[in-house]
């Protein structure tokens, strides 16, 4: 009896832990098959018919599936450089354009040896070089068999690549690395608060990119709007990728805490609606004041889910934003 | 490399030294201010494996601190724009001192010492002009305030001397007045720069980097061997751009500035919170606690390798490599390129980890 006294209060003492376990199994590791299957389709269909028209639809099922884990910055996705190979953005310097541009002029070789684009500057591989080479009009226009082709098909299959052994690494260790955070070899998580810690900042980081980047780049200055800097524009998915990173972002905090963050979902449902009724798809009318006004009201409701998600979540879980990075000193 | 702790040890044998050294301190190998578990600061002494030593209450959120190169005393600073800095007699755990800046001064967070340990040197802002000043403090006449020098710069964060008593100044160029916080005030126009004043307030050498990278704010120092200043930044700029964060510099010369390969730069997102320089291994390392890592370089420039860690942010050169700080309440030790975690407290390790 006093023993059951004694837990019940350290239980209600210490805040609860994060369902680690739900989120890696409802969560992470169907995220991470999907967008293994769908660059696995890209690059089939990538060898069957390399023009750009006929690759559209599998490029935008891989990239759909990449929304729902490209908030996961840790664990396979962090090693040797390949978040960056897979998503090269922002990019304030041109590189990806740069670098495709020089590949093409030269007719780089690279592209014809089994894994050899693995060596290319991360600025020509993965989603946003494919955003060009499907979309842009001064890249799209080629013909199968073409140096275009290759690269094209050079290109699907590195991501294809990249994303089966990401799959492949968390089912084969990093899934394991986060449940047995604080046991004897665990170098990574040195104990469950620190896993708690870590998904909650994936969460109120991936917020804070959405406003500040996704939406934040093409908004500029109100003097000075930037709209080619929205992310992934030439398909026209800039808009579509900020709701899909809410969607996966809400899944993911309705599984952190447990009873469900009601105000934070709130919000989340409050930001999804206000996306909806966006009628921009590439953040095209931030060169109105109208238009620019429409896309700040809904970074502020991103940065209202991501004071929500503070109190509530950060609370419930008790975590906080990082200590260090983000105070900035 | 030769610690002071490692000197002293090497005095204290030779000479039977009576005085009371770092060794009555409980050889405390660094410190670390830090956020306790029950939200109040305090600054610990700490030993090369990572346990405490001591603990220091501190009114307010700490940044950094320096050690007195001899006596088993140390000087901890509030974090910017805060007023306060403490001595701390490091054997008995006692408040000696409280420092105030002066009326129109904030300290920025870091200092050091000259004169053989007899001047405390601190980074200050004047409020009214913006412009950066170094105060000066006798130890001997009870850190009695005995003068200010210009920096030559706005926003000095970071000053360490040099062994023939030069101060070396990150000049981070970033205006703040403490009517709006922490509000940064002058960042279409920042200008840092590297300064070298002698204690007359002469300035030796200033050196800025390409005037396209003038929105990268130099903020913390480590010193080399043979007069190598090694320094890390934080990009104020287009948040799209990935400029370095670390430059190398000795007298005389250009400054070099260090990167990694691209998306390992990226993932740094263009913020660099400590530095340290480890003499033995000829390295010196970074830490990002944003990016969640610790870049490590050689002296010849070289991209060494790279450490992941959750909001890591102090760093430090003990005897068998790096040892870095975060505010999870890890204490890590980094061998060449290895993680082994040392300790796990129970509170948020501030920003920087000074190795005495």
């Amino acid at each position: 009896m006093r023993l059951t006294l004694v837990a019940l209060i350290l239980s209600l003492a210490s805040p609860a832990l994060a369902d680690t376990e739900a989120v890696i199994r409802d969560h992470i590791l169907p995220g991470q098959a999907a967008f293994s299957a769908g660059t696995r389709a890209l690059a089939e269909a990538a060898q069957a018919d390399c023009t750009a028209a006929a690759l559209q639809p599998a490029y935008n099922t891989a990239f759909d599936a990449w929304m729902g884990i490209s908030h996961l910055r840790l664990g396979p996705v962090e090693e040797a450089g390949r978040y960056q190979a897979i998503a090269f953005w922002p990019d304030a310097r041109g590189l990806t354009e740069k670098t495709l541009r020089r590949l093409i002029a030269e007719e780089d070789p690279v592209v014809n040896t089994p894994h050899g684009y693995a060596e290319v500057s991360v600025a020509a591989r993965g989603l946003f070089a494919l955003d060009y080479m499907l979309y842009d009009e001064d890249f799209a226009s080629y013909e199968a068999g073409s140096y275009s082709c290759a690269l094209v098909q050079a290109i699907t299959a590195d991501l294809a690549d990249l994303a089966g052994k990401i799959e492949a690494e968390w089912l084969s260790g990093f899934a394991e690395t986060l449940r047995s955070a604080g046991q004897p070899g665990n170098t990574t998580y040195l104990s469950a608060r620190e896993v708690t810690q870590a998904l909650f900042t994936q969460l109120t980081t991936a917020l804070e990119f959405d406003a500040d980047q996704r939406l934040g780049q093409p908004m500029g200055t109100f003097e000075r709007p930037r709209p080619k800097r929205a992310e992934a524009r030439r398909s026209g998915r800039s808009l579509r990728n900020v709701t899909l990173s809410l969607e996966a972002l809400r899944q993911m905090a309705s599984l952190l805490a447990e009873p469900p963050p009601a105000e934070t979902l709130a919000a989340f449902d409050m930001s999804l609606k206000n996306a909806e009724r966006l009628d921009d798809p590439a953040f095209a009318g931030v060169e109105t004041p109208q238009g620019r006004l429409k896309v700040e009201a809904l970074q502020q409701n991103i940065r209202a889910i991501r004071t929500a998600a503070i109190e509530e979540v950060g609370t419930s879980l008790g975590v906080s934003a990082g200590f260090n990075s983000a105070d900035g000193d | 490399m030769t610690t002071r702790r490692g000197f002293l040890a090497t005095l204290v044998a030779a000479s039977s030294w009576p005085a009371i050294s770092w060794a009555d301190a409980g050889n405390p190998a660094f410190l670390a201010a830090a956020k306790d578990a029950d939200g109040s600061y305090a600054l610990f002494g700490l030993s090369m494996t990572g346990e405490d030593r001591f603990r220091i209450p501190l009114p307010d959120r700490g940044h950094a601190a320096t050690a007195h190169p001899t006596a088993p005393e140390a000087v901890a600073f509030a974090r910017r724009p805060g007023t306060f800095a403490l001595v701390i007699d490091c054997v008995s755990g006692r408040l000696v001192q409280k420092l105030d800046a002066p009326t129109g001064r904030h300290f920025y967070g870091h200092g050091a010492f000259i004169g053989d340990g007899d001047i405390l040197c601190t980074a200050e802002n004047e409020i009214e002009t913006g412009q950066g000043r170094i105060g000066l403090w006798s130890r001997s006449r009870g850190y009695a305030r005995i003068g200010e020098i210009a920096t030559g710069g706005i926003g000095p964060h970071d000053v360490k001397a040099l062994p023939d008593d030069t101060l070396v100044v990150a000049n981070g160029g970033i205006r703040t007045h403490p009517d709006s916080g922490r509000k940064k005030l002058n960042i279409d126009t920042m200008r840092p720069n590297l300064t070298y004043l002698g204690s007359d307030g002469t300035i030796h050498e200033q050196v800025e980097s390409d005037p396209a990278l003038h929105q990268n704010s130099l903020r913390h120092l480590a010193l080399g061997p043979d007069g190598l200043v090694a320094f890390a930044f934080q990009w104020e700029g287009d948040p799209g751009e990935s400029p370095p964060l670390l430059g190398l510099h000795r007298r005389g010369e250009a400054i070099q500035l260090l990167t990694a390969d691209l998306s390992e730069q990226i993932a740094m997102k263009g913020y660099a919170g400590s530095i340290a320089a480890d003499h033995e291994r000829a390295c010196v390392a970074i830490t990002s606690p944003r990016g969640g890592r610790v870049h490590m370089f050689g002296f010849d420039g070289a991209f060494q390798g790279v450490v992941r860690r959750a909001d890591v942010c102090g760093i430090g050169a003990a005897d068998h490599g790096f040892v870095a700080t975060d505010g999870l309440g890890g204490i890590l030790s980094l061998v060449d390129g290895e993680v082994r975690p040392l300790a796990a407290q129970p509170r948020a390790w501030d920003n920087h980890l000074i190795a005495i």
